[in-house]
């Protein structure tokens, strides 16, 4: 990552609403080719810093640059070199899809291949069917192919995958990869935690209109998990002692398995090694690793996956 | 502004339009239809027979001649009412709204005046009536100026005042020439402003506008492309307005170039009064409450459905300071009256504040941005 240009840089950025702090001091940088995901509960500042950054909103304080140019000043040449997806797209109910990008790709000014556009997006089918008439995956996809008309370098996409059911939300997925395998530099703003991981290069977590962390999602699993979690089966009843002399503390769980929380993957070794030399028999092995969705629970307190508004529009 | 962006913004918006039936109904086939109705309603009251239900109970020679007079004009058609019921009974079974009863006297009291030349001698003619009917005024008053023909002619003298009609204007004038300019007013006027109105809200509702926001698209551009868009459906309506006002009523009014000019201030008073109610309707539920809260009584105050003269005084000083009544003003004046002073000094006070409103509703509307 070091070697590659930084696209965005954001420098101590605030935004303030009357009393609402929405955003408080914020700074980080996207590189070229990156997939940057902000991951945050509804209301932590993930939409607002990233309108600051589209030109759409002016900051109240701070500095932000994109391709170079400063968002506050430079809007007319910034809209030209980004394609954004806002945040619960819709496009005039009326027109088709083919007639919504042809539309986008005229303000645009450019002859964009709208039939490779919708190609990309799977939409070939749908081509003659008006916006209204299309379900919300469908219309996510439209405003993917929208945001690309102009060819952008970074691309914005907020909340892409929010209220759209699980199938739908792989098929934007799917969209995304693609994207990615381009080059291209997307932004993506989230409270999808699956999303984040399967997706980003590097994640933002931001909380209370601050970033409480920033990196890639393994690091930061690596990096603020201190303990793994080994869920076991033994047919002996020796094994739950012999687990208890080498130091740890099992639990039993409801189904009778033993539940052991260690530090290192180390631990995990010998704890085996120790109950095979005994002798004991091992049944069933699970062993996990925090996932994001702990990490976040850890950093901020607040719980992610609750908030999502599935059914706010 | 860049002429690529407001053209196919138009076309995008010219698109939805007609595909939209019900807009496409209340922008074209509603003002159309007012005119066929009210004009059918108004246009040929001086052919239309009344029928006057009549109680004779003197049924004498002199009855038979009054009721011959009442017949020989045209407005009346004489019913015969039963001698042997209650006439007020009679009328209020079957929803009479004027009854008129000849009393059995008639002929003694004839007799009195005329030959034993008794000057108190007089014939009250009762008439029955439902004075919550509002055309039953029309058919009383007819009713008076017939019996006071009749009493001028009893006198046997010529009458003393007559009236000699003589018009202002040098071709006819009725109901419906007075009508149509009201009526393209009001299609110009509800379209600019609802259209304003809900667009904005619409728009802002779904997204769409903070989707433009990230293109090229500047506010300048969606203005005029928006102002555009409502004159082609003012011209289209207007000019489907006139041609059936034309081919039905056979209207006779100036067309002229000061139409053109009055739309134009039309178009940018509405959409502006629009932009500055965007603020007051959020969601497009709202929008259209709002607008009507400002379209109905502009309707009825400025007279478009009646002239503002029939309005009491403090609603016509009302009727003074609301946009549509110079609009109305202007566009009766020209196409009507062929008067270009009055034309210009309406369209004056009305382009003035086309000019003010409009500019105001283009500080008023923000563009996608720090609307939360």
């Amino acid at each position: 990552m070091q070697d590659t240009e930084p696209v965005i840089v954001v420098e101590r950025l605030s935004k303030r609403y009357g009393d609402l702090l929405a955003v408080n001091d914020v700074s980080f940088t996207v590189n070229t080719g990156e997939m940057f995901a902000f991951l945050g509960p509804n209301g932590a500042g993930k939409t607002t810093t990233v309108e600051i950054i589209e030109t759409i909103r002016m900051p109240t304080s701070g500095r932000v640059t994109m391709l170079g140019m400063d968002v506050a000043t430079c809007k007319a040449a910034i809209v030209r070199r980004i394609g954004v997806l806002p945040q619960g797209f819709s496009s005039f109910d009326r027109l088709t899809v083919r007639e919504s990008l042809r539309y986008y790709a005229r303000v645009f000014g450019c002859h964009a291949d709208i039939d490779a556009l919708m190609d990309l997006t799977d939409l070939r089918g749908k081509a003659d069917a008006q916006f209204k008439t299309l379900s919300g995956g469908l219309k996510q996809r439209v405003g993917i192919a929208a945001a690309l008309v102009n060819d952008p370098e970074v691309i914005f996409l907020d909340e892409p995958t929010t209220g759209l059911d699980p199938h739908a939300r792989r098929e934007v997925w799917a969209v995304l990869k693609g994207l990615q395998s381009r080059g291209k530099t997307i932004f993506l703003t989230t409270h999808h935690m699956e999303e984040a991981e399967l997706l980003a290069d590097t994640v933002a977590i931001i909380s209370m209109g601050r970033i409480v962390a920033i990196d890639s999602p393994t690091r930061l699993t690596e990096r603020h998990s201190d303990h793994l979690r080994l869920t076991l089966t033994s047919s002996d009843a020796a094994a739950f002692a012999l687990i208890q002399t080498m130091g740890f503390s099992p639990t039993r769980a409801a189904d009778g398995s033993i539940v052991v929380t260690v530090k290192r993957a180390d631990d995990v070794r010998s704890l085996l090694d120790a109950m095979d030399r005994a002798g004991l028999t091992v049944g069933g092995l699970d062993v996990r690793k925090p996932n994001l969705e702990e990490v976040f629970l850890k950093l901020t307190g607040e719980q992610l996956a609750q908030s999502s508004k599935v059914s706010a529009r | 502004m860049t002429p690529r962006i407001v053209a196919a913004t138009l076309v995008v918006r010219t698109k939805s339009f007609y595909r939209e039936r019900s807009t496409l109904f209340f922008t074209f086939a509603f003002p159309v239809i007012l005119v066929l109705v009210f004009g059918t309603i108004f246009t040929t009251p001086e052919h239309r027979t009344f029928e006057l239900p009549v109680q004779d109970n003197s049924r004498s020679e002199a009855s038979a001649k009054l009721l011959e007079g009442l017949a020989t004009i045209d407005a009346f058609k004489v019913v015969p009412v039963p001698l042997d019921t209650d006439a007020k009974q009679y009328a209020k079974e079957r929803k009479l709204n004027l009854l008129l009863v000849i009393p059995s006297e008639l002929d003694a009291m004839l007799k009195r005046r005329f030959v034993e030349r008794d000057v108190g001698a007089s014939v009250p003619l009762t008439y029955i009536h439902d004075p919550s009917s509002t055309s039953v005024n029309t058919k009383i008053q007819l009713l008076n100026s017939i019996m006071a023909a009749a009493n001028q002619a009893a006198t046997g003298a010529p009458p003393m005042f007559t009236l000699v009609p003589e018009s202002i204007l040098a071709e006819r004038y009725r109901f419906i020439e007075f009508f149509v300019p009201g009526i393209i007013a009001m299609a110009i006027m509800t379209s600019s402003l609802s259209n304003a109105l809900n667009m904005n809200a619409e728009l802002r509702q779904k997204g769409i506008l903070r989707k433009l926001a990230t293109t090229p698209v500047t506010r300048t551009d969606w203005l005029v492309s928006s102002i555009l868009y409502q004159l082609i459906l003012s011209v289209v309506s207007t000019a489907a307005i006139l041609l059936v006002s034309y081919l039905v009523f056979d209207v006779r009014l100036h067309i002229d170039l000061w139409l053109p000019l009055i739309v134009f201030v039309a178009v940018i008073a509405f959409v502006g009064i629009g932009m500055l109610l965007t603020p007051f309707a959020k969601e497009a539920e709202s929008a259209s409450a709002v607008a009507n809260a400002f379209l109905f009584p502009m309707m009825f105050l400025s007279g478009t459905f009646f002239p503002v003269e029939m309005m009491p005084g403090f609603l016509q000083t009302f009727a003074k300071v609301l946009p549509l009544y110079y609009v109305n003003e202007s566009m009766r004046a020209s196409m009507i009256f062929g008067d270009n002073a009055a034309t210009l000094r309406s369209v004056g006070i009305a382009g003035a504040f086309a000019a003010v409103v409009f500019v105001a509703g283009t500080f008023n509307t923000r563009w996608a941005d720090e609307s939360e």
